[in-house]
């Protein structure tokens, strides 16, 4: 009974929670499915997402979810520069080459931020208000958070199945040579799915920072749930992050109330391998 | 005037050479044949013209340029396009969007809806189907909407490797069909095919490649009657 009470206090801000992670994942997913990459730069691009709100609202005095746009933007092109700058060589390479190249410039970010920043918290102080459930409270931060992720979700799946652009990145996701022998410069289209996955990474980071305090490792964290949602949405399948994001953000939020909290990555790992071995497409298919 | 020429082509995979100086030349509103033996290197060839794979000497002109050193996706633009050797399709995406996909250089997508009425008369078949996952379609649907997609770029040149493998006789006869429509149209059509005697039956011109090199090459009705060939290739 105080269980099932633990349970409806902590699952809906879980399940809020996963919405946001679910936007991560799909950034992560976006470019393993278009390029094959495994991007390791993804954790310190979400950190960089919640010092975007830091700056934007405390330093700048703007709204954080208006500063989701300049983030946005800026996560776009940065994804596009590391994209042309450490990806585009091995692209063809062996798996090996590209976890490396975005792993230095994982290093690269994580090092300069530490000099800059410090590794210690930040904290954006910043409230929308609450509303009370009865059997739990909910932050509107984290609710308007999720609102944001679905309406991010419902873009992306916009952009990739109803415009050109978007079509071309599933063209050169299935096949690339053949989209290059129908005229789409493929080269640009990676770099645009590069930039689309990092400016994901970014706008989950901006939200997370409106609720969570984060230093510049934060980001690795949510990077590793990417890696656990991607594999059980599928990776390669944007649209399955968001549900994989759910059931992650399920998971954070009905563990607590059966045991301690620190048993959740143990769970959440033990998932990652078990859906790796029976189901390495994912639960929701996906990529061959 | 030839409106594609390669000239002395060499090109190969990592360290193997393929192709030893392999030359042919596109006659404007032409339908040309490419034949040879399997593993010969016609793919190779067709690939290295378009773009896929680099040449590592000689030259290809199209409408009187140098594209040698052109990406593919600069050449289909201007209206050089190969269909390839094993569909290709975007499986994942429905036959309407391959087509729509098909149209995407300026030129072609400018002339879009002309082209999905062309097609569909062509293939009535694909429009039925346009809502499908072309992953799913039949094998003969599969190269009725690779041709298709080709058309759709709305092609000065049309490469098409391979058209008829695999595929029942009364559709070949069909493809065969198109084929000389899109010719009447004046599109320059370049056609590699297993089906010798049928290709050359339609074709204007003929080479015949062997070992990477042109053993052999001339009028697509002297050709069909040359001796050897009929006996390498046709098996008569
Ligand atoms: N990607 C590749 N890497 C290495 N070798 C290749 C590659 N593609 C083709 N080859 C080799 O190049 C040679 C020529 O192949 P190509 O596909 O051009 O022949 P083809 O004339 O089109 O044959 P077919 O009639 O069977 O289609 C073959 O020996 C083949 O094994
Ligand atoms: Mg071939």
């Amino acid at each position: 009974m105080q269980q099932l009470s633990l349970l409806l206090t902590s699952l809906p801000d879980g399940i809020l929670l996963g919405f946001v992670y679910g936007v991560a994942a799909m950034g992560l997913t976006l470019i393993w499915g278009v390029m094959d990459v495994i991007n390791l730069s993804h954790g310190p691009i979400i950190s960089l997402g919640m010092f975007g709100t830091f700056f934007i609202f405390i330093k700048m005095g703007i709204n954080p979810y208006l500063g989701l746009i300049p983030v946005a933007i800026l996560g776009l092109l940065l994804g596009v520069a590391i994209y042309f700058i450490a990806v585009h060589r091995v692209i063809d390479a062996p798996h090996l080459s590209s976890l490396l190249a975005t792993f230095s410039v994982n290093m690269i970010i994580i090092g300069i931020a530490t000099a800059a920043l410090t590794t210690s918290p930040y904290n954006v102080d910043f409230n929308m208000g609450s509303f009370d459930l009865g059997f739990t409270t909910i932050l509107g931060t984290r609710l308007i958070a999720a609102v944001i992720a679905i309406l991010v979700t419902g873009g992306l799946y916009f952009f990739l199945y109803r415009t050109r652009p978007g079509k071309y990145i599933r063209a050169v996701t299935n096949n690339r040579a053949a989209a290059e022998l129908m005229g789409v410069p493929s080269t640009q289209i990676l770099a645009l799915s590069f930039g689309l996955g990092t400016m994901l990474a970014a706008i989950s980071g901006a939200l997370i920072a409106t609720f969570f305090p984060f230093s510049i490792l934060s980001g690795a964290g949510y990077e590793l749930k990417s890696f656990v949602i991607g594999v059980l949405g599928g990776l390669g399948n944007p649209v399955g992050a968001l549900f994989g994001g759910l059931i992650l953000g399920v998971l954070e939020g009905a563990i607590p109330a059966f045991m301690e909290t620190s048993w959740v990555p143990v769970i959440e790992f033990g998932l990652f391998v078990i859906i790796l071995l029976v189901r390495p497409n994912g639960l929701f298919g996906a990529k061959e | 005037m030839a409106i594609l020429e390669a000239k002395d082509i060499s090109s190969g995979y990592g360290e193997v050479q393929i192709l030893w100086g392999a030359s042919l030349s596109l006659e404007e509103g032409k339908l040309t044949s490419l034949v040879g033996a399997n593993g010969v290197g016609k793919t190779t060839l067709l690939r290295t013209i378009v773009g896929l794979n680099k040449p590592w000497e000689g030259s290809i002109w199209f409408e009187g340029e140098d594209v040698s050193k052109l990406s593919a996706h600069a050449k289909a633009s201007m209206g050089l396009v190969l269909v390839p050797e094993g569909r290709q399709l975007f499986t994942d995406m429905t036959v309407y969007e391959n087509l729509e996909m098909g149209a995407t250089a300026q030129r072609s997508r400018a002339r879009m809806a002309e082209s999905f009425e062309k097609v569909f008369t062509m293939f009535p078949r694909l429009k039925e189907r346009r809502g499908q996952k072309s992953g799913t379609l039949s094998g003969g649907e599969q190269q009725m909407l690779a041709v298709a997609r080709g058309v759709m770029a709305d092609p000065k040149v049309l490469i098409i490797d391979e058209l008829s493998l695999g595929l029942a006789p009364v559709l070949v006869l069909d493809l065969f069909g198109s084929l000389k429509k899109l010719k009447d149209e004046g599109i320059t059509i370049l056609l590699v095919e297993q089906n010798v005697q049928m290709a050359l039956a339609v074709s204007d011109y003929g080479y015949v490649l062997a070992e990477g090199r042109n053993e052999m090459q001339g009028p697509a009705k002297e050709l069909i009657n040359n001796k050897e060939i009929r006996s390498a290739y046709l098996g008569i």
